[in-house]
């Protein structure tokens, strides 16, 4: 034991001096979490939307219906509306941003006004009758019939069928989704007001749980640690035990009397306790710098531990089977940066491809940053013992990988 | 303080090492005793660093057995490692981390280690304790791999190609700090292509050429058996008259078991014996010639050149 002390201290030493480690382990992820957080700190994102009205009167007014439109899209949080002009033609244009300078619009077309109106009063006499229908029992026949003369003597003017405003997007805008759905919410809030419903059956009320005022730091920040977590045990380790390799360090070490499994523990520990330093500074940074409030209580400390010892394990697995530090890195980082990209590091999982999302199940990344998110921001510890069974199973199974892969004999001259 | 005795330290018995088709050491029986310097001398690829780390435990060996210290290498490796230094052929080590640093961590993981401060007094390092290793110039950094591998205070300690790469001060400097090693009670195992380096150090020799050892024994035994002409050169110019040329060689012939001119015209005589070739020298400067005369004893590369058929290029390379 006194040996795996001594060589832990000699690692802590050897990379608190070691100036592109600190900067990959530590400024890096730090740099990330500040940049991140100051960008979404602004509050919800805005998505911008050009808006062509071909609905006019003849003294080139916009009519009634199609500006009470435009008003509900202007009064939408989530949309920057720019108005693009009626005289740009956008019939059977291919590229839209080229056309208006914006990769989506939402085109309101000619009669828009006519077919609500037209619209709006054959669905009203849908609606009347269903109520009738629904109501039999508590109206007398001769009422019924009243009612069901008058509407069947009530024509609608015009064309009736419902009429489609036209949302125009490009290939290439991954936010068209999105904008999708929000330009279908204020459709469909016109739609209820069309027909008069001021005062729809079901509304949606949001309540955030929990004492915490959470800002965009408090979620980037245990992200940011899985993701410190991942390129020290990945990429950094990997790197500095094949430059060991290569230098004769590791062939000066295996000639005393220290074993490999000794080794392999003393970078683990090593990487355990550099995990757990670099994590309180991100988050003493993170407080300073943003007020968060999701401080790391001693649960999520030992997610943290057990997340360190189970990567840098991994990652003294790429160390011991690649000889130089370039391939080392290389290698760890395409481990390591498809498991970030993929687990929700970067972005919600929600927001990616349902077969992505699958894969994302199946990564042990995605529960160690779900676990660690949970315990830190809402305190909870759903699914956190789960995740670190899973996680302490994975960090047994790549030490003893690392410990059997790892070369003590037959050292390169 | 020890000295030189007759305790084995090392005993291989056809001992082999085999890398594919190739090898590299081959049925090696040798007997290393306690508190001598062991010179193993041989070209680049004879196998004296594979024989080496063998004993050291880095690799395992074909076939044979070995012994280090009395331990079997296999049974007791360990024990063995925490009782022996060795300082690899291209040494490194932590490079950011100062000399103290390191020195101190090889005697941590020992189970027994001498104070580093003295260590480092010992090696004139004390005034770059704390000066990291990467700063230090190829001759301190091959003195702070000393250091670390006797602050364990080994009972052997294994140098390999312990001055390759130094300057010659900074190798007369090693040199010294080796050759005091047998009186701290360390028996010494030293690798080299360098004639010169195990001439002045080894106490014994082991000759390798391909794997074998062609011979061992004490270098002026080797140079005696192997190597026992004296030559005697006497240097002629383009000036020097025929008939003093003639007489010169006479002279020479009397005595000498043979004579010859080399590719550079000078006359030289080989002697089997010291005090004949002397006793000729002195003759010859007692009648004034004017020519310059050299006594040339021989060498270990005379052994080496006798045994292996060819001569070592300073890279250690086979001529």
């Amino acid at each position: 034991m006194n040996r795996v002390l001594t060589l832990t201290k000699t690692l802590l030493r050897d990379w608190v001096r070691n100036r592109e480690a600190v900067f990959f382990a530590l400024l890096f992820p730090l740099l990330l979490l500040i940049i991140f957080s100051t960008v979404f700190a602004g509050g919800p994102t805005e998505f911008e939307v050009g808006v062509q009205n071909n609905d006019v009167t003849s003294m080139g007014e916009p009519t009634e219906l199609s500006a009470t439109l435009i008003t509900a899209i202007e009064e939408t949080p989530a949309l920057e509306p720019h108005t693009v002009d009626s005289d740009t033609g956008l019939e059977g244009i291919e590229n839209v941003e080229e056309a208006t300078g914006h990769k989506r619009v939402v085109v309101i077309p000619d009669g828009f006004d006519a077919r609500v109106r037209s619209s709006s009063a054959r669905v009203r006499m849908a609606v009347i009758e269903d109520t009738v229908n629904r109501f039999q029992g508590d109206i007398s026949p001769g009422q019924q019939q009243d009612i069901q003369d008058a509407l069947g003597g009530f024509e609608t003017e015009g064309d009736a069928s419902p009429v489609s405003v036209v949302l125009l997007t490009v290939p290439d805008d991954e936010a068209a989704g999105a904008v999708g759905s929000i330009v279908d919410s204020v459709i469909a809030r016109f739609n209820d007001r069309s027909i008069g419903i001021e005062d729809p059956t079901v509304s949606k009320v949001t309540e955030q749980r929990g004492q915490q005022a959470l800002g965009a730091a408090d979620y980037f920040l245990p992200a940011f640690i899985v993701a410190m977590i991942l390129i020290n045990g990945l990429m950094t380790v990997p790197s500095a035990v094949a430059q060991f390799k290569r230098d004769g360090t590791l062939k000066r070490l295996a000639v005393s009397p220290l074993r490999k499994h000794e080794w392999v523990i003393a970078n683990v520990i090593q990487q355990s306790i550099l995990a757990v330093l670099l994590s309180l500074i991100m988050v003493g940074v993170a407080w300073a710098l943003f007020g968060v409030t999701a401080i790391p209580g001693p649960v999520a400390i030992g997610l943290v531990v057990i997340g360190a010892i189970g990567f840098s394990s991994l990652g003294m697995i790429v160390g011991a089977l690649i000889q130089t530090p370039g391939s080392a890195i290389s290698l760890g980082g395409a481990i390591a940066l498809p498991l970030m990209f993929i687990s929700g590091i970067f972005w919600e999982l929600d927001l990616m491809p349902a077969t992505l999302q699958t894969v994302a199940a199946y990564s042990p990344v995605t529960h160690f940053h779900r676990s660690l998110r949970e315990v830190m921001i809402l305190d909870s510890t759903a699914g956190v013992w789960t995740t670190a069974v899973l996680l302490l199973v994975l960090a047994f199974v790549f030490f003893a990988g690392a410990v059997f892969l790892t070369n003590w004999q037959s050292f390169e001259s | 303080m020890g000295s030189k005795g007759s305790r084995t330290v090392i005993e291989t018995s056809d001992l082999r090492k085999e890398y594919g088709s190739t090898t590299a050491v081959d049925d090696l029986s040798l007997t290393v005793f306690e508190n001598e310097i062991f010179g193993l001398l041989g070209p680049n690829g004879a196998g004296k660093t594979t024989l080496v780390e063998i004993l050291q435990g880095l690799r395992t060996p074909t076939s044979g057995t070995a012994t280090v210290l009395g331990l079997d290498l296999q049974e007791s490796l360990y024990e063995i490692k925490d009782r022996i230094g060795v300082v690899p052929q291209s040494f490194q080590t932590f490079e950011r981390l100062t000399v103290k640093e390191n020195v101190a961590l090889m005697a941590d993981l020992h189970s027994d280690s001498l104070a580093v401060a003295d260590v480092l007094e010992e090696l004139d390092l004390a005034e770059w304790a704390n000066v990291p290793f990467e700063s230090l110039s190829g001759g301190y950094q091959r003195r702070t791999g000393i250091a670390m591998a006797l602050v364990s205070d080994p009972e052997i300690l294994f140098l390999d190609e312990p001055t390759t790469g130094l300057d010659p001060a900074a190798r007369r400097s090693t040199w010294e700090q080796i050759e005091r090693l047998p009186e701290m009670g360390t028996t010494v195992v030293l690798t080299s292509h360098y004639m010169d380096e195990v001439e002045y150090l080894a106490d014994r020799v082991a000759l390798l050429v391909d794997g074998q050892i062609e011979a061992v024994d004490t270098v002026a035994e080797l140079i005696d058996t192997f190597a026992g002409a004296v030559k005697l050169v006497v240097h002629l110019t383009d000036q020097t008259p025929e008939t003093e040329e003639k007489s010169l060689a006479t002279l020479l012939e009397e005595s000498a078991a043979s004579v010859y001119r080399n590719d550079d015209g000078a006359l030289i005589g080989v002697f089997s014996d010291r005090q004949t070739a002397q006793d000729v020298y002195t003759a010859l400067h007692d009648l004034g010639t004017g020519h310059s005369i050299d006594l040339i004893s021989p060498g270990m590369e005379d052994v080496f050149l006798e045994l292996a058929g060819q001569s070592l290029t300073p890279e250690g390379d086979l001529e």
